[in-house]
């Protein structure tokens, strides 16, 4: 009986961390000069339906997060992107940035527990952006 | 030589220079490593070469405060003891697991050498690194890291009464005394030596044991109800007198459904943490705090285990469990033996193995489950006492308290959120606590024991603080001995059945030197 109730868990609960949470691909529709906004960040997300689950945790968690320009400037922030000016990357630049910004958060216990997850700040911000 | 005691005359005697009592992992040994010379030994094991129900019986006792397994199922009352169902995990004590002993890693450092001998391991290595393949990696924790990586070696594994018998049949000076019960501890009218040990058979013959030196053997919760029960000289029991004899009870919480890792599938470092084989032994990686974060957070020992999802982490891959019924119908030791040969010949086919669990379980790939099992600080709460209930041979059953570490939640959680950032930092995947908030499963629900019996003898040098000294002699009695986990002054995550037969040949040290 476990096993399967541990099975369907698992199943449902698939919100791994970046490495199979973002999107793959080459699309990214940035050109020099262009700003990173919430719909390019949402973009990167594999599974927004999943990941609006954990975002509405997070929001609630968090309320004075809970607005897009909110979240959008504190990711941008902690991607050393301030002023949100992405000229010349690339969206698999973008991955790599984000991929390193997440392990450091992970590596310097800046975690948060969103419905039982421990998920860096940053990538639980990019699932409240897509809430 | 083994004999028959109920075969004896009436009121026999059994004259030696040591008598054991109890021949499990640490009489064996013991025995095994004093006989020889001119010396002779008496090793007195209570039940026969196989199971015997009314043997069994008399470890029936009562079970209060955290639920236990039964007394009488959770050990074993025949030659080898409870060897006979031991899953066979080994790894040593290090130097911060033995702070609060009366000595450190070095003195028990060539004991163990010894002891991976005789608990047949295939390799002496317990460096994690050295077991690591393509196939099943450790986690790469950097400097600083709050975690570090731990292997368990696995026994085949050995059973005592089995693999040592022919030994103990031949053995120059032994001799085994089968279906020989230690009734009463005979002392002098100061109780500060011992004079004699009453022996009693289920059958009604009685008989006599003298030796210069007398070792008790019985296992982790027998040793402290034989001293209990000796209360003709002092009457709150042998080397009771300060209430230590019973207390500071200890076993491994266990807890099988701690939280769920998602990871790439098939990852190298997620298998490392589950039961493999590497070059024929078979072993299991385990993540723990690193020495400066237990010292630093007050953590304790802890072994976090990593399984997939599907695969029954309750048991693990060593443990099939069976069902009642199938249980029933078969003697103890036929279904002790299935229980246990079968899945290590299983866990030998590894593919067809993966493959059958796969298709049964549904398994998703990539899901995994963690086990969780820790030490704790010693309570004198826990402890084992006395009924009023007794046996068939008149002696007073066990009762058990056993009480789990106040903060043993939080320290799980605690442990969960440095391999999750562990996890996350390395990019191999992301971990979900389960509570009952947020998965709707409450882990502590399917809180287990490890069935390791520790504690109860505690070994200091301060009579006040233990109730045997460095060298395992019972405080204020100049020849009676301990050995085994009873002996235990605090513990890690780890089976102790290694370390049991470290300090028994430790003690064999000592008493031969006692011995000339």
């Amino acid at each position: 009986m476990r096993k399967t109730r541990r099975v369907v868990l698992a199943c449902l609960a698939c919100t791994p961390g970046l490495p199979l949470m973002l999107r793959a691909g080459s699309g990214f529709a940035t050109g020099d000069g262009g700003e990173l906004d919430a719909a390019m960040l949402r973009s990167l997300v594999a599974d927004p339906r999943r990941a609006r689950l954990l975002g509405y945790r997070y929001r609630a968690q968090f309320p004075a997060e809970d607005h897009p320009d909110v979240l959008t400037d504190l990711i941008r922030s902690s991607l050393g992107l301030p002023d949100g000016r992405v000229a010349a990357i690339t969206r698999a630049s973008l991955l790599s940035v984000l991929d390193a910004r997440v392990r450091s958060e992970f590596g310097v216990g800046n975690i948060v527990g969103v419905d039982g997850w421990l998920l860096a700040r940053t990538e639980a911000r990019l699932c409240a952006l897509c809430e | 030589m083994f004999v028959d005691a109920r075969t004896l005359p009436p009121k026999f005697i059994i004259d030696a220079d040591v008598c054991i009592v109890g021949a499990g992992a640490a009489g064996i040994t013991l025995a095994r490593d004093l006989c020889g010379g001119t010396r002779k030994i008496a090793l007195l094991e209570s039940g026969n070469f196989d199971f015997d129900a009314d043997t069994q019986k008399l470890y029936a006792g009562e079970v209060v405060g955290h639920a236990y397994t039964p007394l009488d199922r959770d050990r074993l009352r025949y030659l080898g003891g409870t060897t006979n169902h031991w899953q066979g995990s080994c790894r040593p004590f290090d130097a911060l697991d033995l702070a609060d002993w009366p000595f450190g890693v070095d003195e028990l450092a060539p004991f163990y050498r010894q002891a991976d001998d005789i608990c047949q391991l295939s390799s002496h290595t317990f460096e994690p690194m050295d077991w690591s393949s393509e196939e099943a990696r450790p986690l790469e924790l950097g400097e600083g890291a709050s975690l570090k990586n731990g292997v368990f070696l696995y026994s085949p594994p050995t059973r005592f009464g089995t693999a040592y018998r022919n030994d103990l049949a031949a053995a120059a000076g032994l001799t085994v005394y089968l279906n020989a019960n230690l009734l009463q501890i005979d002392t002098d009218d100061a109780g500060t030596g011992v004079s004699g040990l009453q022996v009693a058979c289920l059958n009604g013959n009685r008989g006599r044991a003298r030796a210069r030196f007398y070792v008790l053997a019985a296992g982790g919760i027998e040793n402290a109800r034989l001293l209990l029960n000796a209360d003709q000289v002092q009457k709150s029991g042998l080397g009771n007198q300060y209430d230590l004899v019973g207390r500071y009870f200890m076993d491994h919480p266990f807890v099988p459904l701690a939280a769920t890792i998602v990871a790439h599938a098939a990852s190298p470092q997620m298998r490392f943490y589950d039961h493999h084989v590497v070059r024929g032994q078979i072993i299991e990686g385990y993540l723990s705090a690193s020495d400066e974060v237990r010292r630093k957070e007050k953590l304790p020992p802890f072994a976090i285990g990593i399984r997939p999802a599907g695969v029954n982490v309750n048991e693990g891959v060593g443990n099939l469990r069976l069902p009642p019924a199938l249980r029933n119908m078969m003697s103890e030791n036929i279904a002790n033996r299935l229980t246990y040969y079968l899945p290590r010949l299983l866990n030998r086919m590894e593919t067809p193995v993966t493959w059958i669990n796969d298709r049964l379980w549904l398994n998703p790939p990539g899901a995994y489950t963690t086990v969780y099992t820790c030490g704790a600080d010693p309570d004198p709460a826990s402890r084992v006492t006395l009924t009023n209930t007794l046996d068939a041979l008149g002696m007073r059953e066990t009762r058990l308290d056993w009480r789990l570490p106040a903060d043993l939640e939080r320290n799980m959680h605690r442990a969960h959120e440095l391999l999750a950032q562990e996890l996350g930092r390395s990019g191999t995947g992301r971990l979900r606590i389960e509570s009952s908030a947020t998965t709707g499963y409450d882990p502590m629900e399917d809180l287990g024991e490890g069935h390791h019996h520790m504690g109860t003898t505690r070994m200091h040098d301060d009579p006040r603080r233990g109730v045997v000294d460095a060298d395992s002699r019972v405080h204020g009695i100049g020849n009676l001995f301990i050995a085994g986990s009873s002996v235990f002054p605090s513990y890690a995550c780890d089976d102790p059945t290694m370390t049991i037969v470290a300090l028994a040949l430790r003690l064999s040290s000592h008493l031969k030197s006692a011995l000339g």
